[in-house]
């Protein structure tokens, strides 16, 4: 836990460093007509590298004296939050190919039937209407355009 | 105030129009569905219906966002009293009681308790707002850059003095909000910002993405970690459930007055419902007779943080409408979906859209009243949906989100963003940064940017533009003093220590 709070701020810290170099470049005085691009950013680039500094610096600190601390996530929960991770990540990459809702389709069928060990019945049902119906709702009703990938107008025609 | 009622009837004339009727059903189904089922909240709720929203008739459209919320905030009761999961922060308190005395063999009275207090804490808020957003947004006219951005400081300095969390954590949280809001193009001077030579990262980021993201797929990890365990406690209200929780809510006025009002107050400052459900919950067990009753199942345990937090949910619309500061997540989604048709939330709109806001203050009348009656009627119904598997409805709602996350923009990187806020998001709560603020700087931040540029050009560069009076000064000195309470409370303490 403690060695994961050190981490994020010394990710902060790095983010707060670029956000600066950024500024510096823009310029963080005082430009021809006010305040030029760079000076609110800066700023705030200086107030994220300070105060992630302090939390930095107390994390550190506690570690030091108390050791790691409990861990960041309950034993196992990493397995099952990574089952939900990469899958969904991975229909986002299929997206790209086949289109949101036939990538969800296999997402949901993947998740349902592997992680959740569902009926086979319920999966497919669940995986064919919820997906269509989002469809007709989304693409046909409203009329706003879901990402269709680089098949998807192919494999979906109507 | 006459002027007011008038104005409020030709909002309803508005709101009672059959096909915004319907929306206001639509809408309130959708928002109990939405607060009953965990990972999905009131913002996002919301957030996900946007791009449904942009291609509806403007009024129609906010009337379902809103109704979402006061479903969402009807429906977080009934998981936190029949399965003790409260799908909102501000639901916990009602957990304490509610829990118990559905355990106890009453969940029907606690359901009727909940939504009674829910519904007069509620309409009390609405009443304020009816007659008190008038005349802050009339004062509000009077806000130059330096006071806007004084107003500002002072919702996020309430983050930071009063939120409870670590400060340095909650400090850290707006600035990253704040420079996530900065990246891309730069609105005064058309330069780019932050985007390193990237193009995808000149378009910025959109904070309806960041909504979808950090509260709905980071709730969702959260509750993957947490292993979802549903023991719900079955349920249907029946006539004698519901006398006698009216014959309850009138034994116990005082609590419910209290939670009113601690709600309406609260309410005001960012993040206000959950604290004011917490603390309704504290004074009225302090004040009672009989303390030892409750966290067993106490009818004034459950009315007083109801209460209190749907008067809270009501009265931060307040502060959305009157100045475009939104006090919760929800409701900057809300404010942004307003943006989205043009309307930006502020004392002009008063002026400028009088038919729009008042049928949004109607509707929030209607939506408060109906709630009542379709979460009494349909509760069971609602509370079955929790027992669908998690793994059914997990899916779901991870490609809901997506739909989400793309169609604000029609951007595909939205949705990559989406599955970083979600890793982000579930960081954040494990090591206790805030999210609410970091996402209030992402909405707010252009204008803060601007309100400070625009004022430091009319000072000359001097800071002390920021301190002038008659407004300014107050404001600010009032945002510096909570900024730095939890320094000042200590020192306090110990002077009076001292005296004592």
């Amino acid at each position: 836990m403690r060695k994961a709070d050190i981490w994020v701020s010394f990710l902060f810290m790095l983010v707060g460093i670029t956000v600066v170099v950024d500024s510096v470049r823009l310029g963080f005085m005082w430009g021809r007509t006010g305040p030029a691009s760079g000076f609110f950013p800066f700023y705030l680039g200086v107030g994220v590298i300070i105060s992630s500094l302090i939390v930095f610096y107390n994390a550190l600190s506690r570690y030091k004296k108390e050791g790691a601390g409990g861990p960041l996530m309950p034993p196992g929960a990493l397995k099952s939050i990574l089952w939900v991770v990469i899958p969904s990540t991975a229909m986002v990459v299929l997206t790209e190919l086949v289109g949101l809702h036939i990538a969800a389709a296999l997402f949901l069928a993947f998740y349902m039937r592997v992680v959740g060990k569902i009926a086979w019945v319920t999966t497919i049902l669940v995986a064919i209407i919820a997906p269509l119906s989002l469809y007709i709702t989304f693409d046909k009703l409203f009329l706003i355009p879901l990402p269709a990938g680089l098949w998807g107008g192919y494999l979906l025609r109507f | 105030m006459m002027e007011n009622l008038s104005n409020l009837a030709m909002g309803l004339g508005v709101v009672t129009q059959p096909y915004n009727l319907m929306i206001i059903v639509v809408g309130l189904i959708l928002g109990i569905i939405v607060g009953v089922l965990p990972g999905l909240g009131g913002a996002n709720g919301v957030a996900i219906l946007i791009p449904v929203v942009v291609v509806m008739e403007p009024t129609a459209g906010i009337i379902l966002l809103s109704m979402i919320y006061w479903g969402a905030l009807y429906g977080g009761s009934i998981t936190s009293i029949l399965f003790n999961i409260p799908g909102e922060p501000w639901a916990v308190a009602a957990t304490f009681d509610g829990y118990p005395m559905a355990k106890g063999g009453r969940p029907g009275k606690a359901l009727v308790l909940a939504f009674l207090a829910h519904g007069v804490g509620a309409i009390f808020g609405v009443f304020i707002l009816t007659f008190f957003a008038p005349i802050l947004a009339e004062f509000a006219l009077k806000f130059g850059p330096a006071e806007v951005f004084a107003v500002m400081m002072l919702t996020f300095s309430a983050f930071v003095g009063l939120g409870g969390k670590s400060p340095l954590k909650t400090v850290v949280s707006i600035l990253f909000g704040f420079i996530l809001a900065a990246v891309g193009m730069d609105i005064v001077s058309g330069q780019l910002r932050m985007t390193y030579g990237t193009v995808v990262l000149m378009g910025g980021f959109n904070f309806v993405v960041a909504v979808i993201g950090l509260f709905g797929l980071g709730e969702i990890f959260l509750t993957v970690e947490e292993g979802l365990k549903v023991e719900g406690i079955k349920t249907r209200i029946g006539l004698k459930d519901i006398w006698d929780g009216m014959k309850d809510i009138t034994h116990y006025p005082k609590a419910l007055i209290m939670g009113t009002l601690i709600g309406c107050w609260m309410g005001f400052k960012p993040g206000g419902a959950t604290p004011a459900s917490f603390m309704a919950y504290g004074f009225t067990k302090q004040a009672s007779a009989n303390a030892d009753e409750f966290g067993k199942g106490a009818s004034a345990g459950i009315i007083a943080p109801e209460a209190a937090a749907h008067a809270a949910g009501t009265s931060a619309t307040i502060p959305m409408i009157t100045l475009g500061i939104p006090g919760s997540p929800t409701m900057a989604v809300i404010m942004g979906g307003l943006m989205i048709f043009g309307l930006q939330p502020g004392p002009m709109l008063f002026k400028e859209h009088a038919d729009f806001v008042w049928g949004f203050i109607a509707s929030c009348w209607m939506g408060n009243v109906l709630g009542f009656f379709v979460v009494l009627a349909f509760a069971p119904i609602f509370a079955s949906i929790l027992r669908v598997k998690f793994a059914i409805f997990m899916p779901l709602i991870i490609y809901v989100c997506a739909i989400g996350a793309y169609a604000v923009n029609n951007r595909m990187v939205d949705v990559y963003y989406m599955l970083m806020f979600g890793v982000l998001g579930y960081l954040f709560k494990k090591l206790d940064y805030p999210i609410a603020p970091m996402v209030l700087a992402l909405v707010l931040g252009d204008m803060a940017e601007q309100a400070m540029r625009q004022a430091l050009i009319i000072g000359h560069g001097s800071p002390l533009v920021f301190f002038s009076l008659p407004l300014a000064l107050p404001l600010m000195a009032a945002a510096l003093i909570i900024f730095f309470w939890p320094v000042i409370a200590p020192l306090k303490a110990k002077m009076f220590g001292k005296k004592t």
